[in-house]
Order: C-alpha cells, then structure tokens, then sequence
C-alpha cells in the first residue's frame, strides 16, 4: 500500500470502530506520523527474536530480575501479530510462557502456561493495562498499544523530536487522561511515551535509553520505564535481538506453550 | 541562718526594684521563645527513637513499604453497602481521595481500587478492577458482594463481614498533614450524594486531633487552675494584693520553665502540656506558708520588713526541703525510660526550684512594698478567724482520744491497699485518651463493630541471610578454584543486599567467556542459592504461616490475619478453576513462584511487597485487631508465643513483633517497670532528706508515713475501683510523693519547734493545730482544689490526673495530720519528749 492509501486506510479504521458519537475529526497528518512509528517500533522485520532482561527497582530501590525471550511474527504489517514469550529467570518461574495472537479487530487471544503447575490456561481479555511481570511496563506496552484506540494529533513537529497527542476514545479503560509519544523524525522509533492525569500532571513515562540498527532496521536496545507516583522504574535490555529468522505459525500454537521451539529460542 | 542569706532577703527587702526588674526581664525573655513551639503528639515518641523495638518497628515499615494511613469507614444508614448509590459514593470518594496531595495514591486502599481475579470463562482466568465504573443495578452490585467475599485480602477489611460497611485506607506521606488531609477528605465527603454515614479515624487522625485537644488545655485549664488559685487564696487572706504576690511567683515560673522547655527546643508533649497546670499550685504553696506566718505574726505599726526577715527565718529550712523533695520527686522521672516523662520530670523540677527562689526573694520583695493599710487589713481578717480551726481543733482532739482507732485504721487501709494493688491491671490505649463521646471513639467503635479490626500489629517473619552466606562462602570456597568461583565469592563479598549479589554473580557468569561445562555448574549453584534465600516462596514456610494463621483464627484474639499466604491461595484457585478446595499452597517453590508471578500481572503487582520482600528472604503477617488495648495486644503475643513453642519456626526463620499497637504495649511495659524505680528511688531520695532534715532515723521514717499510707491507698483504690492502670496513673505517684511529703515535713519541723520552745506535749499539741495546721490544710485545699480545673480539660488523661492529684492531696493532708498527731501523742509522747532534748 502507498502511504496514502495506508492512511486513508487507517482512518477509515479508526472511523469505523469508533463510529460511536465520538466527532471528532481525525488528523491524517498525525495518523501517518502513527503509523510509521507504529511500523518502525513494532513490526520490523517479518519476524523478530530478542532476548529481553528487565530490572524492576522499586520505590524503596529493592530490585527484581526477570529474563525473557521474545518471539513474534507479523501476520500482515500493521496489523495482526503473534507473540511468544518464554521466561529463564528467576530460576523458578523458567518455562513459564504467554502466548498472545494480537488481533487489532477484535480482542486478543492470551494464553498462558504454567510448568510448575503443569497448567495451561487461557487468560481472558479485559484489561491490557496490568503490571507485566510486576514490573512497571503494562502488557500493552510489550504487544503495543492499537492505534485505533486513540485520538492522535501533532503537538509539535522539529528535527529532532515529533510530539503527538494521543487521546483514548474510551477514557474509562485507560488509567491516563492523554499521552505524548515523542517519535524521533529520522527512525521513527519513540524517543519517550509520556503519560498525564487528569490534572495535566505527568505520572509516567516510557523513555529509551539505546538503540541500534539490527539488520538494517533500527531497533530500541534499552528502555526505561519510570513511575513516577511510586518511584518504580524497570529498565529492559534487548539482547542480540535478530529478525526475519522464519518463524512460523508452529511456533506461536497452543502446543508452543508447553514445548516451546527450542530452535527459535536459543540465540 | 547563714549570714549571706539573711542579707540577700535584706537586699530584696530594702531595694525590691531592682529583684522586680530582673524577674520580668528574664520572664520576658522566656516568653519570647513561646512562638517557636513544637507539638508532638506521635506516642512512638513515648520511646527513645533509639530503642530496638521501635528502630525494628521502623525498620519494618520501610521494609514493607507502610505508610500511616488514615481510615474512612463508610457504613449503610440501613441494609447493605452494595447498592448502587453507596458503592458510587464509595467510588467517587475513593477517586477524589487519590487526587489530594500527599495521599501515597498507588497505596490507596477501596473497593474502587482493588484487583479481582476471577474466571473470565471455562478455563480461563481473568484479572480485572473489582469496581472499575460503580454498578448501576441491584444485581451488578450484588455480584460485587459475591466477588468481595472471594477475595481474602478485601473481606473484612475493605468490606465488613456483615456487609454493612465498606472503609478506605488512605495512605499518606507525612502524617503531619494528616489533620488537611482529613479536612480535604471531610470536604470531598460533604459534596457526595449519599445517605450513609462517614466515620473518620486512623492514628494519624488521632494525633493530630491530639495536638489541638493540647492547646485547648493548655490555654482553658491552665489560665483557670490560676483563676481558681487566686479565688481560693482570696478566700483565705481577702485581700487583691496580698494575693497577687503568691500569683506572680507561679506565673513567673510557669512562663520561664515552659521558655526555657521550648528555648532548649523541646516539643511539648502530651505530657509536658501539663507542666504550667501542675506548677501553679506547687508554686504557691510556700507563699502560702509564709503569707500565713506573716499574717499570723504582723501587726499593725510593726516594721514589715523586720517581721519578714523573721518568718524567712523560721520557715527557710522547711521550705527549702519541701521544695527539693517536690523536685525529687519529679526529678525522679528521669529514671523512667519514657522520654517524654523524663522532660516533664526535669522541667517541673526545675520549675519547682525556680519558684522557690522566686519566694524567697520576689515574694518579700514585693510584700514588704504594700501600703501598711493592706498590711493591717490583713493582720485583721486572719488567723483567729478562720474557719478551718474548729475541724482542725476535732482532729487534734479525736487523733488523740481516738489514738488506737486511728492506728487501726491505718492498718485497715494498708491491708485494704495492699489487696487492691493485687488487683491492678496494667492497660492502656491511645485512642482511650479521648472522651468517648469524642469523634475519634465514635469512628473507633462504629469501625471496630464492622470491620476485623483498625487496630495493627505485624509479625515480622526473617530468613537468617547472613548464616546462608557464610554457608556459601564456605561451600564454594572449598571448591577448586576457577576463574567464576572467584568472580562469584567476590560478589559476594563486596555487595551487602544478598540478592544482588547473587544477582551480580550470575551477571558475571553469563557475560563470561569460561566454558560451557563451568558456566552451568555455576548458574546451577547460584540459582540453589536464590532459591534457598527466597524462604518465604517455600510451600513448607508457607504452610507454617498458614497453620499460624488459623490457630489465630481459631483463638478469635484477632478479627483477621492478612499475608502472603492468601494472595498464594486466591490466586491459586482461580488459576485451578475457582473452586474452593484449590484454595491451597502449591507444592513447590516453583509453583508458589509462578502464581505469585500471575498476581504480579495485576493492577496492583506492589501489594505483594506488603507482605514479602521482592528477594523473599521476609514475610510479613499482617493482624488486624479491634481493640488497641496494651492488655488486648499482650494476650495476642502471648499466644503467638505459645504457638511459637509447640510449633517451632522452621530452622533459620525468627519472628519478631512490630505496628503500633506493639510499640504501645512496649512502652507500657517499659513504663511500669520504669515507674517502679522512679517511684522506689525517689522513695529512698526523699528519705534520705528527711533523716539529714531530721538528723534522726525514728523522725526521718514517720515523716514517710503519711505519704506512703496515702500513696498505697491510691494505688488500693486504682485497684478496686477496676480503673486500668495507664500512663497518667503511673506517673502520678511519684509527685504525689513528693508533695505529699510536704505536709509531714511542716508539721513535724514545726512540732520539732515548738516541743523545744514549750517543752509540754499538749501544749506543744495546741501550738501545732493552730498556724501550723492551718497552713498545711490550705495548701491541701490550694493545691487540691487547684487541679480541678483539669476536670474539665478535653482529654481523659488530664482528667485521670486532676482527680487523682486532688484525691492525693487532700488524702494525705488528713493522713499527715490524724496519724502524725496520734503517733506523736503516742507512748505519753515519747516522741515528742526525744524533740525536746
């Protein structure tokens, strides 16, 4: 799709599912300033592998650790994705997966597998804006948030930074009033996600700290997430991350979760 | 009389301006410190901030992340809370609250901020706001009851059993701005549209409503106990100015005591509030003694000065010792180890001294400079006037015809007493400081009524870290050398926190670039180790937490434990299906690790650090009690501690006590034993004097009499009356000593005196029940009637301490003279006869 068309696309998308009284006129400007980041940040690649540890202080500076891989595959850019993530540390949780087949028309399907239970269950949509893991990032910050899902407009555009607004069109599913991603103009990966409450104050954000170009593709290799009301903050490591490694569908079924495609895994 | 003294009262007696000028030069300078006052009214303070339970309790909350919170109980007019107006006002508060500056709003406790986890479906599990938008209809509202009573950590505490009542535990930063931010939520709560009642409370609360309760005494009762001073000494004397000299002594040392207390920045205190009510009627007693010689021996067309000099004279000895057993008596609360008491001790003591300097100088001073007119009006109205002469003249008569019933009854009261202290409980409870018609006691009640309990105490459970690490130390020092295992040990070494430096040690083993073979051997060690830290993720530790917790059920000592333990098993069930039997520790540590980990994909991932440390090495059990009673909190350890015995924590694991309700019962152990020893010392101190007053053993040991008889029967009384032994009871006895004391010392220097002068026992007997006398029972009535004011102070402990200082007083006042004249005139008055010599 050319760009315009992909835009045109979105919007129509977005004005489809948000047909309720919600006028509000949608910003093609900003849309496709969305949708760039949106590919930039979530979909490079057809595939991706990268193996993510995460340190959680918390407000009282007590730390946590948690090692993970993460698989994915696009189905179509832009659009539906699947995820697998596979847990080694700590030692106890190992084996422990979420399975998560993204569909952006409709709600995921989140599947989750337990080694020492020996249980695998299927968790049940709702609300993607939990802890992920007890850290400070939520499950949608790992899928990625559905663009659909916001108002976007630009609050500034320089050379070094492009602000845009995004304002959910359902305020009552979201812990945030409005939010800012700060996207770098030149990889169109975020530079910082800033998220405000309803007293304009800022109590959140999502800051990156390193990127790299992996494969032609420039990549967040270390980010940060800070809360600001407890003074919690995660810091996550990509670790060689690669993409276009051919993952197929096999990897991302049911029967994933308890036998995970070790090939894949393991760098 | 020491020449030096006799020209100090000379000085003061001929050149009084100069006296005037420096006494209201340094009460000035005093009250100029007043406006830097600081209040405390947090009863930790009533321990030294350096005492190990307290540093533990601390320790605790910053381990567990607890901050004080204030609680807001909600409780349906009629019915149940879960309708859909009450369960919006709930939602809508809880939304407000969390918006009010220094609120710790990720803490904030409601049913609007809970996570319910539940099944989304067959076999799925979902994690959701219990109450995310308010239910509209009767049956979401239900279905939110439903959900509540699933949920361990809510029921009981955010939600009463019986439905009735929901609460908010509002977390706050600084609990010095708890008294805004309970106005704030006041506030909030007005505009809600609801019909169900708001109960305020939370120590927080507490304290800061304490500290204004202190003002309100400090400036009602204090200024009145003066005004009824004055009133009763004008009684005595009726005249303005002759009165105005012993007033200006008491409020020349109440301001320049509370100038220095504040100057030296010490914050006034719940007790040390009380300094300025217990020094005015202390202060004016010696005046009163020699306002009373004064009138007694002045008259008109003598020298003033002259008659002075002479009344200093015969009462500087008495005074001077009446003052300082005062002090010790006071000062003897410096061997408490409650620092609070230990200023109010120092302070009065000080203060005591102050005014006796002030009498001795001030009060001839200013005297000797009224008109001869006053001077004569005075000498008329007074001493053969009087109308306490005629029951002085009864106890004169009936203490000696009546001798052996006096002695008898004496013994009476001593075995009496002696009963009644057995039967003592030591009890107190912070909250009880208030009325009980106060807010606090009302929201306290009608809380405690619903709730498991506002009141907390928290059993800290702790792995021994520092014994693990020398067993690694040596373990893996043993092993052959390698490149990892110096890495490893050297980790070890420098980091403190035992999780990041295993953490550490596996970050050096992953970036290694040893072999393959080494690099698992290592990990496989280093991961052992995490787990063997991680003590409180083992189903074995779990399981003795969780058969803890249902002998406290059982006991029904406490409304409801809350720990890690439930978050396990809810999750657990769900995780199984939701089915009740689920509702189980799993039985590995992995399986404990992997559902705490699905309660970390909640909303509120950090409750669990309430109740674990993230490297698990410290659990927390959280008890929720209803009563904050220091004997409630005793029974509650001791059965914790006899459950500790038959069923013995798992080797390396102690336990230890911390939360509020703990730290109370410290100090209110630590008081008792502490009061014993001020009261035993001072005893001894005052003794001392009196033998070196005296110089005789006999005389020393019969001015002890009263005062101790009069304290036992106090004590006696406390006992029998069922009245719990508490803070302002213990403190009472050792100033009761020291004034009581006062009473035998003026009437035996003074029979010492007279039995010299008149050599005749019933004319010494005569003399004694006449100024004497007189003097002593007006400063019984002074200082008896000069506390009352306290009656009507807003706080129990000020009340407790006015009736019983009254009660003391004019106890002692009859005991010193009944028994004191019975036991003179006893024996044909041997003991008299030894004072002539």
């Amino acid at each position: 799709m050319t760009p315009v068309l992909k835009t045109l696309a979105l919007a129509l998308f977005a004005a489809l599912t948000t047909s309720s009284a919600l006028a509000r006129e949608v910003d093609p400007r900003a849309e496709a300033i969305v949708a760039r980041a949106q590919q930039a940040a979530r979909y490079a690649g057809d595939d991706g592998r990268t193996l993510a540890r995460m340190l959680i202080t918390d407000g009282r500076g007590q730390q946590q650790q948690r090692v993970f891989t993460i698989l994915r595959r696009d189905i179509e850019d832009g659009g539906d994705q699947d995820f697998l993530v596979v847990f080694s540390r700590p030692a106890d949780v190992r084996g422990t997966a979420f399975l998560v087949n993204k569909k952006t028309a409709r709600d995921d399907d989140r599947w989750l597998y337990l080694p020492a239970l020996d249980l695998e269950k299927r968790i049940s949509a709702g609300d993607k804006r939990t802890s992920f893991v007890g850290s400070d990032f939520f499950y949608e910050d790992i899928s990625g948030r559905n663009p659909a899902l916001d108002w976007h407009s630009i609050v500034s555009e320089g050379e070094r930074e492009i602000v845009i607004r995004c304002d959910p069109k359902e305020p009552d599913s979201v812990e945030f009033a409005y939010s800012h991603a700060v996207i770098d103009p030149k990889t169109f990966l975020p530079i910082r996600a800033e998220y405000y409450n309803a007293d304009g104050e800022l109590f959140r954000k999502i800051e990156t700290l390193e990127t790299a170009v992996v494969q032609g593709h420039p990549t967040v290799v270390r980010s940060q997430v800070t809360d600001l009301r407890s003074g919690s903050s995660t810091l996550m490591e990509m670790r060689s991350p690669q993409y276009d490694i051919g993952l197929d569908e096999s990897a991302f079924g049911t029967a994933a979760l308890r036998n995970p495609p070790q090939q894949w895994l393991r760098p | 009389m020491p020449p030096a003294l006799r020209a100090l009262w000379r000085a003061c007696i001929e050149r009084p301006w100069p006296v005037f000028a420096a006494t209201l030069a340094i009460t000035l300078f005093a009250l100029l410190q007043f406006p830097q006052v600081r209040i405390d009214t947090d009863p930790e303070n009533m321990l030294p901030a350096e005492q190990p339970e307290r540093v533990f309790h601390n320790e605790a909350k910053q381990r567990f992340g607890l901050s004080d919170a204030i609680v807001v109980g909600v409780i349906a007019r009629e019915g149940s809370i879960y309708t859909p107006r009450s369960l919006a006002a709930l939602h809508a508060l809880s939304a407000e609250v969390k918006r009010i500056k220094g609120v710790v709003e990720v803490d904030l406790m409601s049913l609007a901020e809970v996570d319910n986890v539940t099944q989304g479906g067959p076999g799925t599990v979902r994690f959701e706001w219990l109450m995310r938008t308010p239910p509209t209809t009767e049956i979401e509202a239900q279905a939110i009851r439903a959900a509540v009573e699933r949920l361990p950590q809510a029921y009981g505490t955010l939600a009463s059993e019986d439905a009735r009542a929901a609460a908010l535990y509002v977390p706050i930063e600084d609990k010095n701005e708890s008294h805004r931010i309970a106005g704030e939520i006041r506030g909030l709560i007005d505009a809600l549209d609801s019909e169900d009642a708001f109960h305020i409370t939370g120590l927080p609360v507490a304290e800061d409503t304490f500290g204004y309760e202190m003002f309100v005494q400090m400036a009602i009762c204090a200024p009145l106990a003066g005004l009824v001073i004055f009133l009763l000494m004008w009684g005595f004397f009726r005249s303005a100015l002759f009165v105005t000299g012993p007033m200006l002594v008491a409020m020349g040392s109440v301001i320049v005591t509370m100038g220095a207390l504040i100057g030296l920045g010490f914050p006034v205190h719940i007790m040390s509030s009380m300094i300025a009510i217990f020094l005015m009627p202390i202060a004016v007693v010696d005046a009163i003694h020699i306002q009373s010689d004064f009138a007694e021996r002045y008259r008109p067309g003598d020298d003033a000065g002259a008659v002075m000099q002479e009344v200093l004279g015969d009462l500087f000895k008495p005074m001077l010792y009446t003052s300082l057993t005062s002090a010790v008596g006071f000062a003897s609360l410096l061997l408490t180890p409650i620092p609070p008491v230990q200023v109010f001790g120092a302070f009065v003591a000080f203060g005591i001294l102050l005014a006796f300097v002030l009498t001795m100088t001030l009060l001839p001073a200013f005297l000797c400079r009224l008109s001869p007119a006053t001077l004569a009006r005075i000498a008329a109205v007074d001493t053969q006037r009087s109308r306490l002469y005629a029951p002085l003249a009864f106890i004169r008569r009936s203490s000696q015809r009546g001798r052996s019933l006096v002695f008898g009854i004496a013994v009476l009261a001593v075995a009496f007493s002696a009963v009644g202290i057995l039967r003592i409980d030591i009890n107190d409870n912070p909250v009880r400081w208030f009325k009980a018609s106060h807010e606090i006691r009302v929201a306290d009640r009608a809380l405690n009524a619903h709730f498991a309990g506002t009141y907390d105490a928290w059993l800290v459970l702790e792995q021994d870290v520092d014994a693990l690490r020398a067993d690694w130390t040596r373990d893996w020092s043993a092993l052959p050398a390698d490149p990892l295992r110096e890495a490893v040990l050297g980790a070890l070494q420098t980091e403190p926190q035992t999780a990041n430096a295993l953490r550490a040690a596996q970050d050096a083993i992953d970036d290694s670039d040893a072999d393959f073979g080494l690099i698992e051997a290592w990990t496989a060690r280093i991961e052992a180790a995490q787990g063997q830290l991680a003590r409180f993720q083992q189903p074995d530790m779990l399981r003795w937490i969780e058969q803890l917790q249902q002998a406290l059920d059982v006991s029904e000592l406490v409304g409801k434990s809350n720990a890690v333990t439930d978050i396990v098993k809810t999750v657990h069930r769900e995780l199984r299906g939701g089915e009740l039997a689920e509702q189980r520790i799993p039985d590995s540590q992995a399986g404990v690790a992997q559902t705490l980990l699905q309660f970390q994909g909640s909303h509120r991932p950090q409750d669990l650090w309430h109740f674990v440390t993230p490297d698990y090495r410290s659990a927390l059990v959280w008890l929720q009690m209803t009563s904050g009673d220091n004997q409630d909190m005793s029974r509650v350890e001791d059965f914790v501690a006899a459950h500790l015995a038959a069923h013995p924590l798992p080797e390396g694991v102690s336990a230890r006590w911390a939360g509020k309700t703990h730290l109370n019962r410290v100090w209110q152990g630590e008081m008792v034993s502490g009061m014993a020893m001020s009261l035993a010392g001072a005893w001894v101190a005052v003794l001392v004097m009196m033998i070196l007053l005296f110089r005789s053993l006999p005389l020393g040991l019969l001015a002890m009499l009263p005062l101790t008889l009069s304290i036992g029967v106090l004590y006696g009384l406390v006992g029998w009356m069922g009245k719990d032994y508490d803070m302002p009871i213990a403190v009472l006895s050792a100033l009761a000593l020291g004034l009581a004391v006062d009473f035998a010392i003026h009437f035996l220097q003074r029979a010492r005196a007279l039995a010299r002068e008149l050599q005749n026992v019933e004319a010494t007997l005569d003399a004694l029940f006449r100024e004497p006398a007189l003097a002593i029972s007006r400063n019984a009535i002074v200082i008896a009637v000069g506390f009352t004011p306290l009656l009507f102070a807003p706080l129990v402990p000020y009340i407790t301490v006015g009736w019983l200082l009254a009660g003391i007083m004019a106890l002692s006042a009859v005991v010193s003279l009944y028994l004191l004249a019975a036991l003179l005139g006893a024996g044909n008055g041997w003991m008299l006869k030894r004072m002539m010599r």
